[in-house]
């Protein structure tokens, strides 16, 4: 891709070859694009852009009505056609008030005629063009823009572009630019779909990205637990991601648990506790009979005096009643992961134990130079308990990069997929929530950062390490595991989501992208591990978690 | 694949324009065309070194032509009785242009040819007649290439259009139709022996019946439509013709051969981002078929309307192509 410079868009007289027009070689305004000027149209070179943009709005709407645009042709008056940013916007608003062509305005407005849909659209999507005409306006070294217009390029892919370059500018601190970007990206959001595919996802990426540059402080990061649990709820209806953790886990769960009389889970994020009928149940028909189950719940303190946490357990404790599994519950109420401590699940010797993980030790990832790392602390305690096994299941991306750019690449592609394959599953009213609980996670990995920046992703590699340097060592998930998860996928019944192997731990993606992926694993024996001692010191087991 | 913005601009206008000009029911809007054409006048003191002015050609039509000539260094401030005061070097080429319009737009005097024009002087200090000639749909085939042939009886018969061998050195030169109506012209000039040195074709207008490969792969892509390429055609061509005339397809089945005639060399150059490819291609390898001498510029990477704005490779590289077309012929 070739990209022109700066210096074929000089202002001031004429062209490079001097051999400029009739009119007047000086131009008092140095703004005037002076190729232009010699052409008959005074446009500034700062308004070029927007006024090609315009031009392209004009051209769509003329290919989607054509007859009110005849209609246009007659009827408008037009002033100076000389001043280009004028006349072209007096016909867009002639235009805006003959047709169903949407006003400027904000917000995503969708007009069916104007936009033309782009289908499922996934990243990699590139088969046929979904507007004829296309352009692409990127930034060169020397910051300036130049229009690629390119055959295949839609106007999603324009968007990805735009998205990039602006996120770049945030990370080289330059929020002037960034700040025009998300003008540009807003405008562009008007003239295609948001209903689905990568318009959907730019929504919400533009969003995030808004937030960041503008420092907005809101109901995002400061959301209730309440509406958390109502959104996670949603999340878990609408699309396989975490039924397929839940049942992963529990299957490896079970499997531990075997021959075992007196067993505790210990539940890193209970939320509306979703993930223990399917256990209880399981439990109650192991042949030789139940278990006692333990079950420890950890979650957010409850607002003004209630106890959901126990609520929970309450709900728990009945279904267990009704299938004869004996079964404690305890809660354990704690604002951050790393301020639980271990005497606070009051494990006893006899007890087989289970750590249940789901999509929680990242957000331990966060380190304070001034204290120990709480992953080190968490998982140090962990394996002081000896659980017969850990199960964790984690996003499978990598959104734990210190340079913010990476971050948002690898963000945009990885939520792309996901929304993809949320397309792909049952219109229901559980969507829409779920998308938003995409959305928190979204605006978590882009607009925040520090303490506040909690979705700190990590891919299943760098957890195998982390985790064999913390002393653990990795269950293998059998094949029935495997099974079991194929054929939960079968049951859900949309195309496109597949379950891999992926040496022992199974993951769950769209299309061979994983998303989402479950693993186990046990304390390594004292001695095997010499793999990055926690603190560098030569003891393993970390006294001063306790 | 780059352009950049202010040609974006340009010719996104003019295909704005263009489409709110021509009705479907083949009429054109020819007085908000006037109105909206951006036109300057022609400018007896030399700027950057190139002065023009307007005569008439055929009082009969009111054939106009535009003539732009190098200002000599010393004397800046030509008279209005020096206009056509003899050009002084001993070879002097004449490039004759027809500007582009797809036979029904643009003037003489629209300012992006006026500023063409003038670059052509600049590069190849020759003298240049643009000529106004006649637009569809009010005046069909072949209104035009009476006009051109107007022209160029006229030029060759200018005595102070003569190099020092007492000989106008005429080159037809134009973009879109005005390549077909030089090529046309070319025609009726070996006919009628008046000798042309070249002929210098841009994005030149041609078609036919069938639908090429390129007119699929680029339709709407980049500027241009199959449906309004349609639309020029069936307002120049006479009524009940269709694209195998040979005005549009002069290769076609209904096309004169070219073998054995004095036709002038060609430079025909050819944007790979143009719906019409197909077609200029095919006229190339007509012309080499029939024996012509034929030299074929293809930039890849160009849209219609490149050589507008000198801000991108492929202008230059045609123009220095142009330059050394129009002097080949002298050492």
């Amino acid at each position: 891709m070739v990209l022109y410079d700066s210096s074929a868009l000089s202002a001031g007289s004429g062209g490079g070859s001097g051999n400029s027009s009739s009119s007047s070689s000086k131009h008092p305004q140095t703004d005037i694009d002076g190729l232009l000027a010699g052409a008959g149209y005074k446009v500034r070179s700062s308004e070029l852009t927007q006024v090609a943009q315009r031009l392209e709005r004009l051209d769509t709407a003329m290919v989607n009505s054509p007859a009110d645009f005849t209609q246009l042709a007659s009827d408008t008056v037009h002033y100076n056609p000389s001043d280009l940013a004028s006349w072209v916007d007096s016909l867009l608003s002639e235009f805006t008030h003959t047709s169903a062509l949407p006003a400027d305005g904000p917000g995503f407005l969708i007009d069916p005629g104007v936009n033309q849909t782009v289908p499922n659209s996934s990243w990699n999507d590139q088969s046929a063009p979904q507007i004829r005409r296309n352009v692409c306006f990127e930034q060169n070294q020397n910051h300036q823009v130049t229009v690629v217009t390119a055959m295949e390029e839609d106007s999603g892919i324009r968007l990805v572009h735009l998205m990039m370059t602006c996120a770049e500018s945030v990370q080289r601190g330059d929020l002037g630019m960034a700040t025009s970007f998300i003008e540009d990206m807003q405008g562009l959001l008007m003239r295609v779909n948001t209903v689905c595919g990568i318009g959907k996802v730019a929504g919400h990426f533009i969003e995030a990205l808004s937030r960041r540059i503008f420092q907005v402080v809101g109901h995002i990061s400061g959301s209730s637990a309440y509406e958390n649990e109502i959104l996670y709820h949603h999340f878990y209806e609408a699309c396989p991601y975490l039924k397929f953790a839940h049942f992963t886990a529990n299957q490896a769960i079970l499997e531990a648990f075997d021959g075992h009389d007196c067993v505790h889970v210990v539940d890193f994020n209970l939320m509306h506790g979703l993930q223990w009928p399917a256990l209880i149940q399981a439990l109650a028909l192991r042949p030789g009979g139940p278990p006692f189950l333990r079950l420890t719940g950890i979650g957010p303190p409850s607002p003004d005096g209630r106890d959901c946490l126990r609520e929970i357990g309450l709900r728990l404790a009945e279904l267990a009643r009704s299938v004869n599994v004996r079964f404690a519950f305890r809660g354990v109420a704690a604002a951050r992961l790393e301020d639980v401590k271990p005497w606070m699940l009051e494990v006893s010797a006899n007890e087989a134990v289970a750590v249940n993980s789901i999509m929680q030790l990242h957000r331990l990832l966060g380190s304070d130079s001034t204290r120990n790392s709480p992953i080190e602390t968490v998982l140090g305690w962990i394996r002081e308990l000896n659980p017969k096994i850990m199960t964790v299941v984690e996003q499978e991306a990598n959104h734990n990069q210190p340079a913010f750019l990476d971050r948002f690449t690898e963000a945009l592609y990885y939520y792309s997929t996901m929304f993809d394959s949320l397309e792909a599953c049952p219109l229901q009213p559980a969507k829409a929530l779920a998308e938003i609980y995409i959305q928190r996670e979204i605006c978590n990995v882009v607009s925040c950062e520090g303490p506040a920046l909690v979705e700190r992703h990590e891919p299943l590699a760098k957890w195998r390490t982390r985790l064999a340097g913390a002393g653990f060592r990795p269950l293998h998930l059998g094949s029935n595991a495997f099974k079991q998860a194929s054929m939960l996928l079968t049951l859900f019944s949309a195309e496109g989501y597949c379950v891999e192997e992926n040496e022992g731990c199974l993951t769950l993606g769209w299309h061979s992208r994983p998303l989402i992926a479950a693993s186990a694993w046990q304390a390594a024996p004292d001695g095997a591990s010499e793999v990055g001692l926690i603190n560098g010191g030569g003891n393993i087991n970390n006294n001063d978690a306790l | 694949m780059v352009v950049p913005l202010n040609t974006y601009v340009l010719i996104s206008n003019f295909k704005l324009v263009y489409n709110l000009l021509r009705r479907p029911d083949g009429t054109f809007n020819r007085h908000l065309a006037e109105y909206l054409d951006r036109k300057v006048p022609a400018n007896a003191n030399p700027v950057d070194g190139v002065f023009s002015f307007d005569i008439i050609i055929d009082c009969s039509t009111g054939l106009l032509s535009r003539i732009y000539r190098p200002a000599s260094a010393d004397e800046p401030q030509p008279n209005i009785t020096e206009l056509m005061k003899p050009v002084t070097s001993d070879v002097v080429p004449i490039i004759i242009f027809f500007h582009g319009g797809s036979f029904a737009h643009s003037s003489a005097n629209s300012a992006i040819y006026d500023i063409l024009c003038r670059r052509l002087v600049g590069f190849c200090k020759a003298v240049v007649v643009s000529v106004n000639y006649r637009r569809a749909p009010e005046n069909r085939y072949p209104c035009a290439y009476d006009d051109g042939w107007a022209a160029l009886k006229w030029v060759n018969s200018r005595s102070w259009l003569q190099s020092k061998d007492k000989k106008v050195h005429i080159y037809l030169a134009g973009d879109s139709s005005g390549g077909n109506i030089a090529h046309h012209v070319a025609m009726r000039a070996a006919e009628s022996g008046i000798e042309v040195l070249g002929n210098i074709l841009l994005n030149p207008m041609f078609g036919g019946q069938e639908r090429t490969e390129s007119e699929k792969q680029f339709d709407g892509k980049y500027f241009v439509t199959v449906q309004d390429r349609d639309w020029y055609w069936r307002a120049f061509l006479p009524e009940g013709e269709d694209r195998d005339h040979p005005a549009c397809n002069p290769f076609g089945p209904k096309g004169k051969s070219l073998d054995g005639i004095k036709f002038p060399k060609s430079l025909v150059v050819v944007a790979g981002l143009d719906l019409t490819q197909d077609w200029q291609l095919m006229y190339v390898e007509g012309l080499k078929k029939a024996g012509q001498e034929v030299k074929l510029l293809y930039q890849e990477q160009a849209t219609v309307g490149f050589y507008f704005l000198p801000n991108n490779n492929h202008f230059h590289t045609v123009m220095d192509e142009i330059t050394q077309f129009v002097s080949s012929n002298h050492e």
